[in-house]
Order: C-alpha cells, then sequence, then structure tokens
C-alpha cells in the first residue's frame, strides 16, 4: 500500500497502537495461565525467551529475498535488506534499551504481581509522555513548543481518565514504581530506540526489524541477569519456573503468538520513532486505550477477563479521557510547517559532505542534489517557523560552503496524485 | 527512474485553476503551493528524459504558467 509521506508518520504510530491494543488483550490470557498466575516474574522471562526464538524466526522469513528485495522491505520497513550482526557503533545503544526494556518489563510484572486491578496504577504510565518531553530538550537540545506541550499534556490526562478504573486500591508502593522505574525506563528506551533508528548503517537508514530483533536478545540477555540476581538474593526459583513454562508446548504457542503480533506493533513503533519525537509517538501510542476498549468487550464476552465497570460516571470520565486523546493528537499532526529550501553552494566543493552536513541538521526530512538552478533542494518539517529558524537556518548559515539559500514555506501540498 | 523539481512561477490569480489541471498530468507525484521566489513546486517521476519533457510541455501550457525551473535529481538522502 502507498501510504503518501506526510501521513506515514500517524499511519505507523496509529497503527502500532491498534496492534498493541490486540496483544493487550492476549496479554492478560497468558498472564492468567496457572503457571503465571502467581509468578509474573517467570511470565517476564518466558516471554522475552519465547520472544527471541519467535523474532529471529520472523526476522529470517522477511530476510528472503523476492524480485531482488526482501519480504521484510516489501511490506514493514523498507531499509531493510536482511538479518545482520550488530555494528560496533550500536552497541550501547542496543545495550542501553535492552536494559531499560528489561527493568520497565520487570516492574510491570511486580506491579501485577502486587495488586488486584493494575490500571488503578498502570493508567499513570501514560506519564511517561511528559517525561519524554523533558528528557529530549536536554538530550536532543529541542526545547517543546507551547503546542507540544499542550498537546501533551491534554493526551496525557485524557489516557489516564481513559484507563483509570476505580475498582481497586490504590497503593503508594506501587504508584512509586511506577513514577520511578516504568515512566524513566520506558522514557529511556523510546530515545535509545529513536537514535538506533536515526543512525545510518552501510550508508543506508537503520532498520527497524533488526533493531526490534536484537532488542529482544539484549532484553532477554538482562532480564535473565536481573532474575537470577533477584533469585540468588531472596532464594527464589522464579528464572525455573520460567523456563518450565516455555517447556509446556500449550504456553510456548500463547507465549509465541503474544510475541509474534508484539513484533509487528514493535516494528511500526520503531520506524515511526525515525519519523517523529519520542514523546510525540508516545501521544499517538497513546490511542491505545482506545483501540483497547472493543477488544476488552471481546474478552469479557469470550470469559476471558471479568466484566468491567458500566457505571455511568465511570463512562463519563471514559468518554472525556477519549475525547482528550483523540484532540490532542489532531492538534499535532495539524501543526506542521513544511518548507523547501533552495541552496547554491560555492563553486567546486564536494556536495556529498555538505548533503550529510543537512542531513545530520534535525527537521530535514528531505535532502537532493539536483542540476539546474540551485545545487541542492531540501525539504523541512518543523512545528513552527520560530524552531525552523532556530534548528534549521541557524544550523544552514554554519556551513562554509553554502554560498546562498531561499526558503519557501509550503501552503498546501498534494500527494500520490 | 528520474525524478526532478519543476519549479512554477505563476500569473497572480490562476493557480486554483492550474492545480487542478496539473493534477490530471501523468507522473506528477507531488504538488506543493509555496510562498517566496516561486509559487508551486512540482515533483515528477518519469521513466527517462523524453517522458520528463512530456512533463514540462503539459506544465507550460496550463493557463497561469509563466515560467518553469527544471531541477533533475542526481541523487537523494530521505526518511524511510
Amino acid at each position: 500500500m502507498n501510504i503518501p509521506k506526510k501521513h506515514l508518520f500517524y499511519v505507523l504510530a496509529i497503527t502500532s497502537s491498534f496492534i498493541a491494543a490486540a496483544v493487550t488483550g492476549l496479554d492478560s490470557f497468558v498472564g492468567g495461565q496457572n503457571a503465571f498466575k502467581h509468578d509474573p516474574w517467570a511470565f517476564a522471562f518466558s516471554i522475552f525467551f519465547v520472544g527471541a526464538i519467535v523474532t529471529l524466526l520472523i526476522s529470517l522469513f522477511f530476510s528472503i529475498r523476492l524480485h531482488s528485495k526482501s519480504i521484510g522491505a516489501k511490506v514493514l520497513d523498507p531499509s531493510f535488506t536482511r538479518v545482520r550482526l550488530i555494528q560496533k557503533t550500536e552497541l550501547r545503544n542496543h545495550l542501553a534499551a535492552g536494559l531499560m526494556n528489561a527493568v520497565n518489563t520487570v516492574g510491570y510484572c511486580a506491579i501485577v504481581s502486587t495488586i488486584q486491578d493494575p490500571s488503578v496504577i498502570l493508567s499513570f504510565s501514560q506519564v511517561v509522555i511528559l517525561y519524554l518531553l523533558v528528557m529530549e530538550s536536554i538530550t536532543e537540545k529541542d526545547v517543546p513548543t507551547l503546542v507540544e506541550v499542550q498537546s501533551s499534556v491534554i493526551v496525557t490526562f485524557g489516557a489516564i481518565l481513559a484507563s483509570i478504573s476505580l475498582n481497586g486500591e490504590f497503593q503508594l508502593m506501587s504508584l512509586a514504581i511506577v513514577f520511578i522505574i516504568i515512566n524513566p525506563t520506558w522514557a529511556i528506551f523510546s530515545i535509545y530506540q529513536r537514535r538506533l533508528k536515526l543512525m545510518r548503517i552501510r550508508n543506508k537508514p537503520n532498520d527497524a526489524i533488526n533493531i526490534r530483533m536484537w532488542n529482544v536478545f539484549f532484553s532477554l540477555l538482562f532480564t535473565s541477569l536481573i532474575l537470577l540476581g533477584f533469585d540468588l538474593a531472596t532464594h527464589g526459583g522464579h528464572l525455573l519456573a520460567g523456563f518450565q513454562a516455555v517447556l509446556n508446548p500449550y504456553l510456548f504457542l500463547l507465549l509465541a503468538a503474544t510475541m509474534s503480533i508484539t513484533f509487528f506493533s514493535y516494528v511500526l513503533y520503531i520506524r515511526s520513532l525515525g519519523l517523529g519525537k519520542a514523546s510525540i509517538n508516545n501521544a499517538i501510542r497513546a490511542s491505545t486505550i482506545i483501540f483497547a476498549i472493543p477488544f476488552s468487550i471481546l474478552l469479557v464476552y469470550l470469559g476471558v477477563i471479568n466484566q468491567f465497570s458500566t457505571d455511568p460516571v465511570m463512562l463519563v470520565i471514559k468518554i472525556i479521557g477519549i475525547t482528550l486523546i483523540i484532540f490532542g493528537i489532531v492538534s499535532f499532526a495539524f501543526t506542521v510547517v513544511k518548507a523547501y529550501i533552495f541552496i547554491t553552494i560555492k563553486p567546486g566543493k564536494p556536495h556529498k559532505e555538505i548533503m550529510n552536513q543537512l542531513w545530520d541538521i534535525k527537521g530535514i526530512t528531505h535532502v537532493t542534489v539536483t542540476a539546474g538552478k540551485y545545487d541542492i533542494i531540501v525539504k523541512v518539517s518543523t512545528r513552527t517557523l520560530l524552531k525552523g529558524y532556530e534548528r534549521i537556518i541557524r544550523k544552514i548559515e554554519e556551513i562554509p560552503e553554502i554560498e546562498k539559500y531561499r526558503w519557501a514555506s509550503v501552503l498546501r501540498d498534494w500527494e500520490n496524485i | 527512474m528520474i525524478s526532478a523539481y519543476i519549479l512554477i512561477t505563476m500569473h497572480p490569480g490562476k493557480t486554483d485553476k492550474a492545480i487542478k489541471e496539473m493534477r490530471a498530468i501523468s507522473n506528477i507525484v507531488k504538488i506543493s503551493i509555496i510562498a517566496g521566489e516561486y509559487d508551486i513546486v512540482i515533483r515528477a517521476q518519469v521513466k527517462n528524459l523524453e517522458e520528463l519533457l512530456e512533463v514540462t510541455d503539459k506544465l507550460q501550457v496550463v493557463e497561469g504558467v509563466s515560467k518553469t525551473t527544471t531541477q533533475i535529481i542526481e541523487k537523494e538522502i530521505s526518511v524511510q
């Protein structure tokens, strides 16, 4: 399917959240099995153990070439060629993302095991959007615009309202785990996954399939180490219980199903991280809460989960929450400034080097070397004109080989005509 | 495949009608109305230079088009 590039970011993030919503239902069914019901730690290990096998098999399948292109490049990520070893430059980012994913999963399991209704506490994990806004302003030197802050706050509070349930207990310890472990680890995980996606490997953009595959491997490694340490310290047997669980063919198949679907959700999420900031990606992913509603109704109908509250007050709160999420996402989607910059290079200067320097500027989405009146035409996408000046024009002016440039704001455009 | 940007200067007051006609021309993949030195940027994707000539010929007879400047893309990096 040919998706217009201006919509690609939103299509990827929303499709990813739709798949995530579908897998949430399956997750709760798998987590409710006897082997995992009273041992969520074993569940965390099993999910990554089976996940590593399944992810490798899916990635190998996507490496098969059809008409000079891999299946993965045709259906999931055009940058994907085949399964490959990680490069030295990627290792640090993979280690950080793997560790964060493992700690996040263990933290999640700790909450699920201690409280009756996790939605009371886990709805606060949506605050991660605000964590990311702060982190990005430090790590990417990218101060959020007023629209980004407003929309993020709207989506965050909307997501909390839409996902909260008033049935369970409100435990301070669990809330502390969300704010101190779950939110920061997810935020750092997202930032490192985005860094990996923005890297260029063998002069091509990094691909989401290899990033996901290696993340599962590193998450398995760190989860095993965390559980081993925990077992040794508490004389527990969670790691062994996890091993025993995956030997059960029925449980293996269930875990394989959930991790196969999760693979697609994550690959699309990583691809969208390459197109937009992690905070905005997570804000759009809050739509998972909306998509989860039909799946929850289906699970209640099938008797997998208990009937949820139909108290009118709760329904009104949820409707307000959903409305806020939709308004926040729409606000993100419609506040983008696009422009072309027509550039003339000083005679005798190497175009390739200047092209790479321009590509490194955040907000530039296309760099083309052209033959004609101008030497290079770049396309820019930014939230405000002020940001376009501060983040792009200032950086362009720092490139000494550029003789002159002309900025032309896009007023309206049509794609795939 | 050859890709090119065609930069167009328009006579005032004819843009809306011209865009409608341009959208009917084959091999045009993107049209942007811009503010600045030019009025419209078109991205065309063609098999050979002859097809590109056909596109520019068709654009030049669209009512309101004053001048076209063609920039052939030699190399490109873009988000995927």
